[in-house]
C-alpha cells in the first residue's frame, strides 16, 4: 500500500508544484525536493520496519482493475526491487537537485514531469501484474520523452522522437508477448491470468516459449542497450537535461535489466539459457563497441552515454552466464553504474552550466580554476574504468569471475574493455581539466559539493563494503544457479554453481 | 427454387408488433425530427432554434436507445434485426451527431444565408447511418447507405463559395456512386446465387453450416462477396480505394469532416461486420487472405503517407485509413466462437476511435476559431491547419492541448488513453487468431505512426516564437477590429469549457478504468462467455 501512496503522492505533488508555479517561481524545487525525500523516508521506514524477509517475492496489494481480463493492480517487491528502488530514490534527490538552477522555464511542469517519471519507475520494479507493469514501462515513458522534448539542447525533437519510438515499438512486441502468455495460462488452467506467480508456475512448450522470451527479451534489450539496438540512446542522453541524461543513465537503463531478470530469465529459463551464448555474444559486442565509440567522442554526454552501453554490456553478459557470482556481479554493477554515470552526467550538467559547451575541445585547463570539481571528475572517472576500492570495480570483477566459468572467451573479450573504459575515462579526464589553464571556471558550488560528494561517498561505502549490497542479492543468484543447474544438459554449455 | 423459400418469412413476418416498434424507436425518432425540423422551418427560420431542436432530438434518440442495449435480439421485419451491438453503434453515431450539431453552429454563424438544410442534412446522415447499424438485409443496407452518402454529399460541398467545395464534393459524390454501384453489382450476383437479400443464410433454405460452406464455394458468389467487400472499402477508405480520403478530408469544412470520420466509419464498418459474419464469409478462405491483405496494406500506406503531411486534417484522413486497417483484423474471424469477442474488440476499437476523433476535431475548430484572421473565413483557416498552427497550445490553453494530446495518444495507442485498451483487444484476438503478419504489420504501422502522431505533441508543446505570434494576431485584430471583432467576440461560446472537459475527463476515465465501459461492451452479446475466443489453440 505504501508504494501505491508514494506513487500517488508523486503524481499530486507533482500537480501542485505545477500548479505553485504561477505564485512562486520557486515553489516547484522545493516541493519536489520535499516530495522525494517524504517518500523515500516512507520507504525506507516501510521496509527497515516492517520486520518481514524479502528475500521472496513480497506481495503488496492485489485488487482488480480491469476484471474481464483478470487484469489486476498488483504490486510486490524483493530484494532486487529494493535495491534498485533506493538506488531510483538516491537518483530522484540528485535529480532534483542538478536541476536546481539549471531548470527556469516552465519549472512546475517540469518538476511534474520529473516526479511523474519517478512515479512510473517506482511502477516498473514493483508491478507484479504483467499488463500493470507494461503500464507503468509506457507511462514513465511519456513524461521522459516531454523533459526531453521540451528543455532539452539543440537537437531535441529527434532524440525524442526516437527515444518514444525505438522504446514503444519494442515494448508493443513485449505486449504480443504478453498476451500469447496470459493466453497460454489460459489454456492450461481455463483462466486468464497476467499475474506474474502465476506465470512462473506455467509449463512451456519450449519451441513456444523461445518466442515469447525473444518478445520480451527485445524489449528489455533495447532499453538496457544492447548493441544492435542501441542507437537511440546516446542521442537522448545528450539532448536531455542533466537531470534528464541522470535519470536516463542511473535509472531507466537499469529496468531494462529488471526486466531480463525478473522476466525473461526466471520466467524462461530453459529459453533463456538456449539463448545464453548469443546474448552474451552481444554483451561482448556492447562492450567492446561502447568503449570503442566512447573513446572516439568529442561531446562530453555522448561519451558518457556511449560509455553506459559498455557497461551495460557487462550486465548483459554477467546475467546470461546462469551463476551465482556473476549475477552478484551484475546486481552491483547496476547499483554501481547507477551511481557513477550519474555522477558524470551531473558533472557534465556543471561545467555546462559554466561555459555552454558539451565539447570536449572548449575544455581543458580547468583544473587550476576549479581543483575539487577536477578531484571529483577523477575520481567518477575512476570508478567508471574500475578501480578498486569503487564499486563498479568489484561488480565488473565479479560479472568477468562468473561469466568465465560458463564463456571463457567472451570473459577474456569482455575484460578488454576495463582497458578501454580506462582508455575513454583518462581522456575524459585529460581534457577537461589539463593542459594549459584555459578560461576560469566557477569550482563547485555548496549545493554540486553535496551532489558529488554523496555520489562518491555511495561508491566508495560500496566499494569497500560490497556485502551491504551482496548479501541482498545473493539468495536470488542461488536460485539463478538452482535453475540453471536444473536444465544446464539442455543447451550442452555446463553452468558452474 | 430458393426464391419461393425466401418468400415465406417475408410474409408471416409483415406485421408489426409494439415491441418491434419500440426496438427501432431511435431511428424513429430521428425520422420523426426530421419531419418535425422541416415544419419549423416553415414555422420560423432561426438557425439556433433549429439547431436546438436537432440537438434534441439527438438527446432523445440516445436516451431511448438505452433500455435497447441488454435486449434480445428483435428481428423488424425481414429488413431489420436489432440487438445490442447494433443499439450501440447507433448510440455512437447518434453521439457523434450530436456533438456535430453542436460544433457546427459557429461555422453557419459566419455566413450570412440562413442553412436550415444543413441541419437537416446531419440528421439524414444519422438516419441513414442509423438504419444501417440495425440492417439485415441488402435492401435495407443500400437504403441506409444511400441515405448516408447522398446527404453527406450536400454537407461536403455545402460552403459552395469555399475553396475546395466544388472538388470536393464532386470528388466524393462520383467515387460514392462508383462504390454503389460496385456493392449493387456484388449484391446481385450473391443474389444470383443464394436467392436471398437476407444477410444470414441459415432461414434461407441452405441449412446447417457445413453445407453453406460447400455451397458458396463458387466464382460467383466470391466475386459478389468481393465486389461487395470493395464497395465498402470505399467508404472505410481502405487500400487501395483510399484516393478520395485525404481530399475530401481536408476540403470539407470541418464539422462534416468529422462527421465523415465518425459516423460514416462506425454505420459503416458495423454492417459490414454483420453481413460478413451472417453470411459465414470466414469459410472462405481466399476471401479472407483478400482481407488480411488489404488490412495490412491500410496499416503500412496509411501510415506511410501521412508521414509528411503538414495539414492537420489531411493528415487525420491518413490516419484514419491506417485505423480502419487495424480494424479489419476482427473480421478475420476463424469460427463462429470468435464472434462474440470480435464484436466487442470492434466496438470497443470504434468507441475509442470516435471519442478521439471528436476530440481532435473539436480542439480543431476551437482553436481556429480564436485563431482567426479578420477577413479570413472560418472554414478556410480550418482547411489551412497545419501542425505548425498548433504550436505553443501547450502554454496558451491548457485544458484544450490536454484533450488533443489524449487524443492523440488514443489514436496512437498508448496507455493512459482508451487508444491503448482498444488495441490490446486488438492484439489479443489477432494473437488468438493465430494473424501473425498482421501483428506484425500492427507493430510497424504504430511505429511509424508515432512519427506523425509525435510531431503533433511536440508541437503543442514547443514554445517561444508561437508566443510572439500570437501577440501579433491579437494586436492585427485589435487593430482591424472595429466592425468585425464584436461579431467575433459573440461567438464565443459558453459551454466551450465545459466541453473540452467533459471529454478530458471521459478519455481519461476510459483509459484507465476501461472496465466501465468493456462490462456494458460484453454484456450486449447474448453470450455470457466473453472470452470464448481463448478456447481455441492458437
Amino acid at each position: 500500500m505504501i508504494l501505491t501512496i508514494v506513487m500517488l503522492g508523486f503524481l499530486l505533488l507533482g500537480a501542485f508544484a505545477w500548479y505553485m508555479e504561477g505564485i512562486s517561481s520557486r515553489a516547484p524545487r522545493w516541493i519536489a525536493l520535499f516530495a522525494v525525500i517524504f517518500a523515500a523516508g516512507l520507504f525506507a521506514s516501510f521496509v527497515l520496519g516492517s520486520g518481514t524477509s524479502f528475500a521472496e517475492l513480497k506481495p503488496l496489494v492485489r485488487v482488480p482493475w480491469i476484471p474481464l481480463f483478470n487484469i489486476e493492480y498488483a504490486l510486490a517487491i524483493d530484494h532486487l526491487s529494493i535495491i534498485l528502488l533506493s538506488l531510483t530514490f538516491m537518483l530522484a534527490l540528485i535529480c532534483v537537485l542538478v536541476s536546481w538552477q539549471e531548470i527556469k522555464e516552465k519549472a512546475g511542469f517540469y518538476y511534474f514531469n520529473l516526479l511523474a517519471t519517478f512515479a512510473g519507475i517506482i511502477g516498473v520494479f514493483t508491478a507484479v501484474d504483467l499488463f500493470l507493469f507494461f503500464f507503468f514501462w509506457e507511462v514513465m515513458l511519456l513524461p521522459m520523452t516531454a523533459i526531453i522534448a521540451i528543455w532539452g539542447h539543440e537537437n531535441r525533437h529527434f532524440a525524442a522522437i526516437k527515444f518514444f519510438i525505438f522504446t514503444q515499438v519494442s515494448s508493443l512486441l513485449m505486449l504480443v508477448a504478453i498476451i500469447l502468455m496470459a493466453a497460454a495460462h489460459y489454456q492450461q488452467t481455463g483462466q486468464l491470468s497476467f499475474y506474474y506467480s502465476d506465470w512462473l508456475a506455467l509449463d512451456l512448450p519450449l519451441e513456444y516459449a523461445r518466442w515469447l522470451m525473444l518478445g520480451f527479451f527485445i524489449a528489455f534489450a533495447v532499453k538496457l542497450p544492447s548493441v544492435p539496438v542501441h542507437s537511440w540512446l546516446p542521442d537522448a542522453h545528450t539532448q536531455a537535461p542533466t537531470a534528464g541524461s541522470v535519470l536516463l543513465a542511473g535509472v531507466l537503463l537499469k529496468t531494462g535489466a529488471y526486466g531480463l531478470i525478473r522476466f525473461v530469465i526466471f520466467l524462461f529459463p530453459e529459453a533463456s539459457q538456449g539463448f545464453a551464448p548469443l546474448a552474451a555474444l552481444l554483451g561482448v559486442v556492447s562492450i567492446l563497441y561502447g568503449a570503442k565509440m566512447a573513446f572516439a567522442q568529442q561531446d562530453f554526454k555522448r561519451l558518457v552515454a556511449y560509455s553506459s552501453i559498455s557497461h551495460m554490456g557487462f550486465v548483459m553478459l554477467a546475467l546470461f552466464s546462469f551463476n551465482t557470482t556473476a549475477y552478484q556481479g551484475a546486481v552491483l554493477t547496476l547499483v554501481a553504474h547507477g551511481l557513477s554515470s550519474g555522477a558524470l552526467f551531473s558533472l557534465a550538467g556543471i561545467i555546462y552550466s559554466r561555459i555552454h559547451s558539451r565539447n570536449l575541445a572548449d575544455m581543458g585547463g580547468f583544473w587550476s580554476s576549479a581543483p575539487r570539481m577536477g578531484g571529483f571528475t577523477l575520481a567518477f572517472a575512476a570508478a567508471a574504468f574500475g578501480l578498486p576500492g569503487l564499486a563498479n570495480f568489484i561488480g565488473e570483477f565479479m560479472s568477468l569471475v562468473g561469466a568465465y566459468q560458463v564463456f571463457p572467451v567472451a570473459a577474456v573479450f569482455a575484460a578488454l574493455g576495463l582497458i578501454g573504459s580506462a582508455v575513454y575515462g583518462i581522456v575524459l579526464f585529460q581534457s577537461t581539466f589539463h593542459g594549459p589553464p584555459g578560461d576560469k571556471v566557477e569550482d563547485l558550488s555548496g549545493r554540486e559539493l553535496v551532489i558529488s560528494g554523496s555520489l562518491l561517498g555511495l561508491l566508495l561505502l560500496f566499494g569497500l563494503f560490497p556485502n551491504m549490497i551482496l548479501e541482498y542479492s545473493s539468495a536470488a543468484g542461488e536460485q539463478l544457479a538452482l535453475l540453471s543447474q536444473g536444465v544446464s544438459n539442455l543447451t550442452g554449455v555446463t553452468y558452474a554453481h | 427454387m430458393p426464391t419461393e423459400m425466401a418468400a415465406a418469412p417475408l410474409l408471416s413476418n409483415v406485421q408489426f408488433t409494439n415491441a418491434m416498434l419500440l426496438a427501432i424507436s431511435p431511428q424513429l425518432i430521428v425520422a420523426f425530427g426530421i419531419v418535425l425540423s422541416l415544419l419549423l422551418i416553415a414555422w420560423k427560420r432561426s438557425r439556433r432554434m433549429l439547431q436546438g431542436l436537432t440537438s434534441a432530438i439527438f438527446i432523445v434518440a440516445l436516451i431511448a436507445s438505452v433500455p435497447l442495449l441488454f435486449n434480445n435480439e428483435i428481428p423488424v421485419t425481414i429488413l431489420l434485426k436489432v440487438d445490442g451491438y447494433g443499439v450501440f453503434a447507433f448510440m455512437l453515431v447518434c453521439f457523434s451527431g450530436l456533438m456535430v450539431t453542436l460544433l457546427s453552429g459557429q461555422l453557419l454563424q459566419r455566413n450570412t444565408e440562413a442553412h436550415d438544410e444543413y441541419y437537416l442534412l446531419l440528421q439524414l446522415v444519422i438516419l441513414g447511418g442509423g438504419v444501417l447499424v440495425v440492417s439485415d438485409h441488402f435492401a435495407s443496407l443500400f437504403l441506409g447507405f444511400e441515405l448516408l452518402s447522398l446527404a453527406l454529399v450536400g454537407m461536403v460541398g455545402f460552403f459552395r463559395e469555399g475553396k475546395h467545395a466544388v472538388e470536393t464534393a464532386f470528388k466524393y459524390l462520383i467515387l460514392s456512386a462508383t462504390a454503389s454501384s460496385f456493392m449493387l453489382l456484388g449484391i446481385a450476383f450473391i443474389y444470383s446465387q443464394t436467392g436471398s437479400l437476407h444477410f444470414s443464410l441459415i432461414n434461407t433454405g441452405v441449412n446447417g453450416a457445413d453445407q453453406l460452406g460447400a455451397e458458396l464455394t463458387n466464382t460467383f458468389h466470391a466475386l459478389g462477396m468481393l465486389l461487395f467487400f470493395a464497395g465498402m472499402a470505399f467508404k472505410l477508405s481502405l487500400v487501395p480505394f483510399h484516393f478520395w480520403t485525404p481530399d475530401v478530408y481536408q476540403g470539407a469544412p470541418t464539422p462534416v469532416t468529422m462527421l465523415m470520420a465518425t459516423v460514416s466509419k462506425v454505420a459503416m464498418f458495423t454492417v459490414l461486420m454483420k453481413c460478413l459474419f451472417s453470411q459465414g464469409v470466414f469459410v472462405q478462405s481466399h476471401m479472407m487472405q483478400l482481407m488480411a491483405l488489404v488490412a495490412i496494406l491500410s496499416m503500412v500506406f496509411g501510415n506511410v503517407l501521412a508521414l509528411k503531411q503538414e495539414n492537420l486534417k489531411r493528415l487525420l484522413g491518413y490516419s484514419s485509413i491506417a485505423h480502419m486497417g487495424y480494424l479489419l483484423i476482427v473480421l478475420l474471424i476463424t469460427s463462429m466462437q470468435d464472434i462474440n469477442f470480435a464484436w466487442q474488440s470492434a466496438l470497443f476499437y470504434l468507441s475509442a476511435y470516435v471519442l478521439a476523433s471528436l476530440s481532435i476535431f473539436m480542439v480543431l475548430i476551437f482553436t481556429t476559431q480564436e485563431a482567426l484572421l479578420p477577413g479570413q473565413s472560418q472554414q478556410q483557416a480550418e482547411d489551412d491547419t497545419t501542425i505548425g498552427s498548433w504550436q505553443g497550445l501547450f502554454w496558451r490553453k491548457p485544458m484544450m492541448a490536454f484533450l488533443a494530446i489524449l487524443a492523440v495518444l488514443s489514436l496512437a495507442g498508448i496507455p493512459l488513453s482508451m487508444g491503448f485498451i482498444a488495441k490490446f483487444y486488438l492484439l489479443t484476438f489477432a494473437s488468438q487468431a493465430g494473424l501473425w503478419w498482421l501483428i506484425a504489420a500492427l507493430v510497424v504501422g504504430s511505429g511509424i505512426g508515432l512519427f506523425y502522431y509525435l510531431r503533433i505533441i511536440f508541437s503543442l508543446f514547443a514554445a517561444p516564437f508561437s508566443e510572439q505570434k500570437a501577440e501579433q494576431k491579437v494586436q492585427q485584430q485589435a487593430v482591424s477590429s472595429d466592425g468585425t471583432g464584436q461579431v467575433q467576440a459573440s461567438g464565443n461560446w459558453p459551454w466551450k469549457g465545459v466541453l473540452v472537459t467533459g471529454f478530458v475527463f471521459a478519455g481519461l476515465v476510459f483509459g484507465l478504468y476501461p472496465d466501465v465501459l468493456m462490462q456494458v461492451i460484453s454484456r450486449l452479446g447474448e453470450l455470457t462467455e466473453p472470452l470464448a475466443v481463448l478456447d481455441q489453440t492458437p
